[in-house]
């Protein structure tokens, strides 16, 4: 016996709902008529109707929002209705097969031929509009979830895209250093599509230039916007360019202003005068650059100083580093030595200067081997923002 | 991160222990609530315990010390070793927070 189904009230998602479209499917015609009559009395205008499983198969043409399909019918059962639609039309598609309580494994034959879910037989009306709508809500939601990843998908490419443009392209780099006698080469992979590193090369003037490497806190979004931030900032900076000290303080006072208490950034700035032999610098707890000097041996250059962005009274002595001809500096971000997968597996400075220094000297590509050695391949995915300079002196 | 935290000398003492990083945000309220709940004026973060720390976990100790500094309290650090006092001394932290 039919019973009445609950009177919701109507709200604004209700009527949203009841404009789905749903496909009932049943041999009987009392059935279909019994089905009509209880969805349309809760508000369903939209239903259409198929007595057999071919023709069910043909409706799916009119792009239903919704199935709801009996087991037993000639020819084409439910089973195999559900299992046509699932493997050619739509694996998303709500499919409510109803059922008779004496049939046990028809329940679990449902499940597995893909069925959304069970409703019994004989049909009580309250359950079967109360499982119609839970299955369309939850479709309504999974579209507009699969609808909103897609556009933040989408907006995080463009981001990606505008943070790589920030980036020069190497022949750009090449010609602002080879001029200078210089060379150098760059790399830059995000940990998560958008990241926190920053780097950047600018003339000075006739003979040097200066590079700076920036790594704000955190990853994502926010550490992007920061970088973002931090290239605006450091080309309203290009009068300092040539006291690495003074730039580095500069950029530690706006960073005081505009990051969070607990969000900070680590940098190196240079100057590279290869004429003069020296790369002058300033750093901020940034990790130890590498000097590779021209007959193999190095030296971990002091990058320690204060954290960019927590005291505006921080001061960045300048430091020197001689630079002869055929001396090499790696600057370089702390993903490529630490690793908090296997704490164990981090590297001292050492040993990553072993490694750095074999991929120098490997004569193969350095960037592959290098990434090779640390990562075990050349497109790894990196936990943290990653990003190196190499930078290397001509005669 | 674990956390534990005991009052001695009108200190309050909170040792962790394990690796300290990003994923640590949530249980790392709890040692910031610690200290600004806690009578004592002085609060002291051991990490002789401590493992690893990463730059979210620098950021946490930032603002552990900030929270600390508005309530008029001080905030110490105390243990610091191994890849902790790598990154401490890299950064100079101890300008920032005293190390015991």
């Amino acid at each position: 016996m039919l019973k009445s189904p609950h009177n919701p009230v109507r709200t604004i998602e209700d009527d949203d709902i009841t404009s789905a479209r749903i496909l009932v499917v049943d041999d009987l015609e009392s059935s279909r008529r019994l089905i009509g009559a209880v969805l349309e009395q809760a508000g369903f205008r939209h239903l259409d109707f198929a007595e057999d499983g071919p023709t069910a198969l043909e409706r799916m043409a009119h792009k239903p929002d919704m199935v709801v399909l009996d087991i037993v019918m000639p020819g084409l059962d439910g089973f195999q209705v559900c299992q046509r639609i699932r493997a050619e039309l739509s694996r998303e598609i709500p499919i409510l097969m109803q059922t008779g309580m004496q049939e046990d494994d028809y329940r679990v034959r449902a499940f597995d031929a893909g069925a959304s879910d069970i409703v019994s037989k004989p049909i009580d009306a309250g359950e079967l509009v109360s499982r119609v709508r839970l299955h369309l809500e939850r479709r309504r939601m999974m579209s507009s979830l699969q609808v909103y990843r897609r556009r933040m998908e989408e907006d995080l490419r463009v981001a990606q895209a505008m943070q790589q443009s920030l980036l020069k392209p190497a022949g750009e780099i090449e010609a602002i250093v080879k001029p200078r006698r210089a060379g150098l080469s760059t790399f830059y992979r995000a940990s998560n599509t958008l990241g926190g590193d920053l780097w950047q090369v600018f003339p000075v003037d006739e003979t040097r230039f200066g590079l700076f490497m920036v790594d704000l806190s955190g990853h994502g979004v926010s550490a992007a916007i920061n970088a973002f931030r931090v290239h605006m900032l450091a080309a309203g900076m290009s009068d300092l360019a040539d006291q690495p000290g003074a730039w580095m303080e500069a950029l530690n006072r706006a960073l005081v202003d505009m990051l969070p208490v607990e969000q900070f950034a680590t940098g190196f700035y240079g100057l590279v005068d290869v004429p003069g032999g020296v790369m002058q610098y300033a750093a901020a707890a940034s990790p130890s650059p590498l000097h590779y000097r021209a007959d193999g041996s190095w030296t971990a250059l002091d990058a320690s100083g204060l954290l960019l962005g927590c005291d505006a009274r921080a001061v960045y002595p300048v430091r020197q580093c001689p630079l002869g001809a055929g001396d090499r500096v790696f600057v370089y971000s702390d993903a490529l030595y630490e690793n908090f997968r296997n704490p164990t597996a981090a590297l001292d400075t050492p040993q990553l200067a072993d490694v750095v220094g074999t991929a120098l000297t490997g004569g193969a590509d350095f960037q592959s081997a290098l990434l090779q050695r640390l990562f075990g391949s050349a497109d790894a995915h990196v936990d943290d923002d990653l990003t190196w300079l190499l930078l290397e002196a001509g005669a | 991160m674990e956390f534990r935290t005991e009052t001695a000398d009108g200190q309050l003492v909170v040792t962790l222990s394990e690796m300290l990083t990003f994923d640590d945000h949530e249980s790392f309220r709890g040692v910031v609530t610690a200290i600004v709940d806690s009578d004592a004026e002085t609060a002291v973060l051991d990490l002789s315990g401590l493992t690893m720390i990463d730059s979210a976990g620098i950021g946490m100790l930032l603002l552990a010390n900030d929270r600390s500094a508005k309530q008029g309290k001080t905030l110490r650090l105390r243990g610091v070793q191994g890849h902790v006092a790598k990154v401490v001394e890299l950064s100079r932290l101890e300008q920032l927070i005293p190390i015991d």
